[in-house]
């Protein structure tokens, strides 16, 4: 059997709130497969978000262990060829039009070359956006800012993709469109995605569905 | 090219928008202070270099002197004109006279002149602007414009001159007439100190005034162009006695340049501060741009952007604010420096003020000489302190974690 391409295994966290420390995680244990979808719901403040910080790399544990693709090499340079991360914030660079704040994935892997620069334009085309790709952030709607930022996050071809709440700031059909796009450009990519929702609708969706109360994950 | 250079030059330049305040603000800072830098320091430059001109020009680029008269100039005169690099000597005899014509005193240095060299080596010919030096014999002098204003002397007019010699006959109680000479000839040199102390005549005059006999003071030497004057000035002193020297133009006015020098380095170091003080306006601009862009910066961090390569993102900034400023500055300040003349003509007609201007002022125009070590130096210095000012936002933003950043409100 192969490797998973997220494996995580005993994650505690905890945050000082004033004088007394608040567990959020108590020993998260996680394994996604490749191409594998993955939701997390859980109540506002269950630490859905610390817990895709962790999976990230973004942020360590207390303890407990994240290997992505079997290895603990978590670090800024293989996260960026690695990972793919969608925001409730979309996180769009506002100096860069559309298609330059997708090829900017690329920039920071290292190199953007003829190749890159038809990959980003086929994936911008593949999110709807084709004519509005040399747009600024601030003259797109909000839907159309995630599809930017969802072609962002599939830009380096990465293993795995974690979105945080991705429709929490679009309305309901432009979020049910965004979390379609979202698990089909996964699907066709072979991606692993990492959802993290509110949404039950948007949460059946996904292959595995998993819920995060009181610091641990269970199965639904 | 690496994507923080590129993300520095978009944020400083976005794609499709005008030029941002916070940018324009800082550039224009950098700007002010290069402009000032390049337009003092080339006037100041302009005066050292219109000194050296008018130096050579009137008194060679070597002088030759001895510890009292040289009695067989002509001799020495031969054998420095033997020497590789020199393209001709002028013996010159000088002290101070006192002059008078009516009952107005004057106390310039008379300068004597040996007609068939003079022009080998200087230019005094060019600045004679009435009359000419070949008016002058041994009986006429030259008067420079202040000396002739100063005692309402004209060409053809007749003046008294008294030597140190004829002073030294008064203190012996011995009967004593000062020298008469005509005026030939008005010089204006357009350096007030020169303008305002200096009559010349022949050598023979001023051999029969000093008591010299046929010795004189000194040689002047021109040399040939692109020959390095400290290098001729060794190869000079080599055929000369002990007793005679040779001194370079530099050498001669040594406390001169060195007074010069140090008012040039106290400016610099002074009006360096008005591009320190834009340095720190590029931090405080660059500054809230990393807190304003604090969730970007945590953006970067998510997408694999290393710690340092955040840091010369806002780095980078300063250095291309610095590389604008200086270049918009050196445009605006040698712009200043084309148009200086009409500047201070314009001011002086508005106030009135055309002679006081001339009299006061060392030269009649606002010289301007750049020395492209000047320029280099401020350019660097610019560049330097603009990419230093991006170092304390780079900091900080290098230290934001991307965890904490994408949290900030």
């Amino acid at each position: 059997m192969s490797e998973p391409v997220l494996s995580a295994r005993g994650l505690r966290k905890s945050f000082h709130s004033g004088d007394a420390m608040l567990e959020v995680l108590r020993g998260v244990t996680l394994e996604v497969a490749a191409g594998e979808s993955v939701s997390i719901r859980g109540e506002s403040g269950s630490g859905k978000s610390t817990l895709l910080n962790l999976l990230a790399g973004l942020d360590a544990p207390d303890s407990g262990t994240v290997l992505w693709g079997g290895t603990p090499d978590t670090s800024a340079s293989r996260r960026a060829a690695y990972l793919g991360m969608v925001f409730q914030s979309f996180y769009l660079v506002p100096e860069l039009d559309a298609l330059a704040n997708v090829l900017l994935a690329r920039r920071i892997l290292g190199g953007v070359d003829r190749a890159a620069r038809e990959r980003a334009r086929a994936l911008i085309a593949s999110v709807g956006l084709a004519d509005r790709a040399h747009h600024l952030p601030s003259h797109l709607s909000g839907g159309e800012r995630q599809r930017v930022a969802l072609a962002r996050a599939l830009m380096n071809r990465p293993n795995l993709i974690l979105a945080d709440e991705p429709t929490g700031n679009l309305d309901e059909r432009t979020g049910n469109e965004v979390v379609e796009l979202l698990l089909g450009l996964c699907a066709s990519a072979n991606t692993a995605l990492v959802l993290v929702t509110h949404n039950a609708l948007h949460a059946a969706k996904t292959r595995r569905s998993l819920t995060l109360t009181a610091g641990s994950l269970g199965g639904a | 090219m690496p994507w923080y250079l590129h993300l520095a030059l978009r944020q400083l330049f976005p794609t499709g928008r005008r030029f941002p305040f916070f940018t324009l603000i800082s550039v224009l800072g950098v700007a002010l202070g290069v402009t000032v830098l390049v337009v003092v320091m080339s006037i100041m430059g302009g005066f050292a270099y219109e000194i050296r001109h008018l130096i050579v020009d009137t008194e060679g680029e070597v002088q030759i002197v001895a510890r009292g008269p040289v009695s067989d100039y002509a001799s020495v005169v031969k054998r420095v004109e033997s020497v590789p690099g020199v393209a001709a000597a002028t013996p010159y005899a000088r002290d101070a006279v006192m002059v008078k014509f009516g009952d107005k005193p004057a106390f310039p240095m008379l300068r004597g002149l040996d007609l068939s060299s003079v022009e080998k080596v200087t230019q005094l010919g060019r600045y004679v602007v009435v009359g000419s030096l070949d008016d002058l014999d041994d009986d006429s002098v030259i008067l420079s414009d202040q000396i002739a204003s100063s005692l309402g002397a004209n060409v053809g007019d007749s003046i008294e001159v008294y030597s140190p010699l004829i002073i030294n006959k008064l203190s012996a109680d011995a009967v004593f007439l000062p020298r008469l000479v005509r005026v030939v000839g008005i010089l204006h040199i357009g350096h007030q100190q020169l303008d305002s102390s200096t009559v010349y005549g022949t050598l023979r005059l001023a051999q029969d005034l000093y008591g010299l006999g046929t010795a004189v003071h000194g040689i002047d030497v021109r040399l040939t162009p692109g020959v390095n004057e400290d290098d001729a000035v060794a190869r000079i002193n080599q055929v000369l006695p002990e007793s005679i020297r040779a001194f370079s133009w530099e050498d001669s006015f040594s406390d001169f340049l060195w007074v010069l020098n140090l008012e040039r380095s106290m400016i610099f170091f002074l009006l360096l501060f008005i591009v320190i003080v834009a340095a720190f306006s590029v931090t405080s601009s660059l500054l809230i741009s990393v807190v304003r862009k604090t969730r970007e910066i945590g953006l970067l961090g998510a997408l694999g952007a290393r710690p340092v390569h955040v840091a010369m993102c806002f780095c980078a900034q300063g250095l291309f604010i610095g590389v604008l400023g200086t270049a918009s500055g050196l445009a605006a300040g040698f712009f200043a420096l084309s148009i200086r003349n009409n500047v201070v003509l314009w001011v002086a007609r508005v106030t009135q003020r055309q002679e006081v201007l001339r009299r006061f002022y060392q030269f009649s125009e606002l010289p301007s000489h750049t020395s492209g070590s000047t320029v280099a130096l401020i350019i660097v210095l610019t560049i330097v302190i603009s990419t230093l000012a991006g170092m304390i936002p780079a900091w900080r933003a290098a230290r934001l974690k991307p965890v904490e950043a994408l949290r900030s409100e």
